[in-house]
């Protein structure tokens, strides 16, 4: 029995779902898209028990950091607190932000923080550009040829002293660039395929936590 | 000759930090503001909102946070002007819960910039969990997914959204993205299945990766970064935050070229130095000598 709910079960569900999912796209009938339109709210619910999993599992990785000490605590403890505090003031202002705390922390303290990290990422970006960005091959001075002239091309200076600039960077994008990325995701869909078909037929099974 | 080279090359990255920090401040205080070219695929979004009659529906996604407000929020403002100047109904809504409070200031800040009112000429539905599968749900059924909208107003009894029960009745969607749920997801999820117009806005980073979609009409435009979001806000004539930091966009780009010359210049100088040819596997990108390096 337990070997049916831990194996023969999931495997039975994620067929007839798959199944089911994949034929439904197919079928335009009343009764399909009803039960897409109940589905899809299912799967809202479920991802909604999977954020408290993450929270849970945040809660976890931190507690043990703070448990044994471990190099870093104290960001751990930061989390913690912040993430009460939050919670605390959140429910404290019913989620409403316009002039309450909650709000207050979404402005001046989460807007500013998240800002700040990606600013600084145009500063070692400039760092790392100058330390690693070298024609060492002809495979890296290509690299650096396209990007060189794509950044006089995207901006306005670049156009204006270089009118060609401008076109040239369009055509790198439009033309190169679409080229390889069209065939990166013609490889990642092939592949999602390939791997949904054997998650449905049962043939790979490592989601089911390696106990079969 | 070398020693300078040497000592170049190891120059301490603050005084980059520095550079790139005075590129960015001075056009900022001191804007020349060159002209901007205004690419296709940001004038084929302008042209659809052009065309639209008045009173079509127009739902805005903000499926961005915080990190990268600088490039996504002047897209979101010049869209939004742009919408209520052709007296379009216009739906709000984020995929992304940290994005909300961000998302309700933009939508409802140049509303009241027209005098439209909440409810009647546009909506916040505000954010629902679930990333790709709202798409879904919201092209079943609207009312279902967002009952009641940011302000706790039930979807169904709104004026905006008379007419609207699901997203085959929207006319056009945006989603002003900066990673998944997003633009692809807009595409995968709705527009195939639901039979709306999409187009898309990202950042900077983003958008070569979605020019593939772009050619073959899955989307029907894409605003990528900031000078996307200056070329929209030069397409409505309304000059904002996005033309002003193309100034300091150019300078820090001019900053990057010129290290990444005088990095290369000081390289070749060191003598032993060459080019290696294509094709070497010791030395090929990613091999253990050249990640070494």
């Amino acid at each position: 029995m337990i070997l049916f709910l831990r194996r023969t079960f999931p495997l039975i569900l994620t067929f007839l779902f798959g199944v089911a999912g994949a034929l439904q796209y197919y079928i335009p009938h009343p009764v399909s898209e009803a039960a897409l339109t109940e589905v899809s709210v299912w799967l809202r619910i479920i991802l909604g028990f999977a954020m408290i999993l993450g929270i849970a599992s945040l809660c976890h990785v931190h507690y043990a950091k703070i448990r044994i000490r471990a190099a870093g605590w104290g960001y751990s403890l930061v989390v913690y607190v912040s993430m009460l505090a939050t919670v605390v003031i959140g429910l404290w202002s019913r989620g409403q932000e316009e002039g309450t705390g909650f709000g207050w922390i979404y402005t001046y303290a989460l807007l500013a923080l998240q800002g700040t990290m990606f600013s600084m990422l145009g500063f070692f970006v400039a760092s790392a550009a100058f330390r690693a960005f070298r024609a060492r091959s002809k495979e890296a001075a290509i690299l650096l040829v396209a990007a060189v002239l794509m950044m006089f091309g995207r901006v306005p200076l670049g156009e204006y002293l270089i009118p060609a600039a401008g076109p040239i960077a369009g055509w790198l994008l439009n033309v190169l660039n679409t080229a390889a990325r069209r065939g990166i995701i013609i490889g990642i869909s092939l592949g999602g395929i390939a791997t949904s078909i054997k998650i449905i037929l049962g043939i790979e099974r490592s989601y089911l936590g390696g106990r079969d | 000759m070398r020693e300078l080279a040497d000592k170049l090359l190891r120059m301490d990255r603050r005084v980059i930090f520095v550079l790139i920090a005075l590129a960015t401040l001075i056009p900022l205080l001191r804007p020349i503001g060159f002209p901007i070219r205004i690419s296709p695929e940001v004038k084929r979004i302008y042209d659809h909102i052009e065309s639209l009659p008045a009173g079509s529906v127009f739902v805005l996604s903000l499926d961005f946070d915080p990190a990268s407000k600088p490039e996504l929020y002047p897209m979101a403002v010049a869209l939004l002007n742009h919408a209520f100047k052709r007296d379009l109904r216009v739906v709000g809504l984020t995929l992304w819960v940290t994005g909300t409070g961000m998302a309700e200031k933009v939508v409802s800040g140049i509303a009241s910039e027209y005098g439209k009112r909440r409810g009647v000429d546009y909506t916040f539905l505000g954010y629902s969990p679930g990333g790709t599968n709202v798409i879904i749900n919201m092209g079943q059924d609207l009312a279902a997914t967002f009952p009641t909208d940011h302000y706790g107003v039930r979807t169904a009894d709104l004026p905006v959204m008379q007419g609207v029960t699901s997203l085959r009745q929207v006319d056009y969607v945006v989603s002003l993205a900066a990673g998944t749920p997003g633009v692809e997801s807009w595409y995968v999820y709705g527009k195939e299945k639901y039979g709306f117009e999409l187009g898309g806005g990202v950042t900077a980073v983003i958008a070569p990766g979605l020019y593939p979609f772009l050619d073959t009409g899955q989307i029907n435009g894409l605003i990528g970064g900031l000078r996307g979001a200056a070329e929209y806000e030069t397409l409505i004539g309304m000059k904002g935050k996005a033309v002003a930091g193309m100034d300091a966009q150019s300078a820090t780009h001019f900053i990057i070229i010129g290290l990444i010359l005088l990095c290369n210049l000081f390289y070749f100088l060191t003598p032993g130095t060459r080019i290696r040819s294509f094709g070497s596997a010791q030395n090929s990108p990613g091999s253990p000598r050249e990640a070494g390096r």
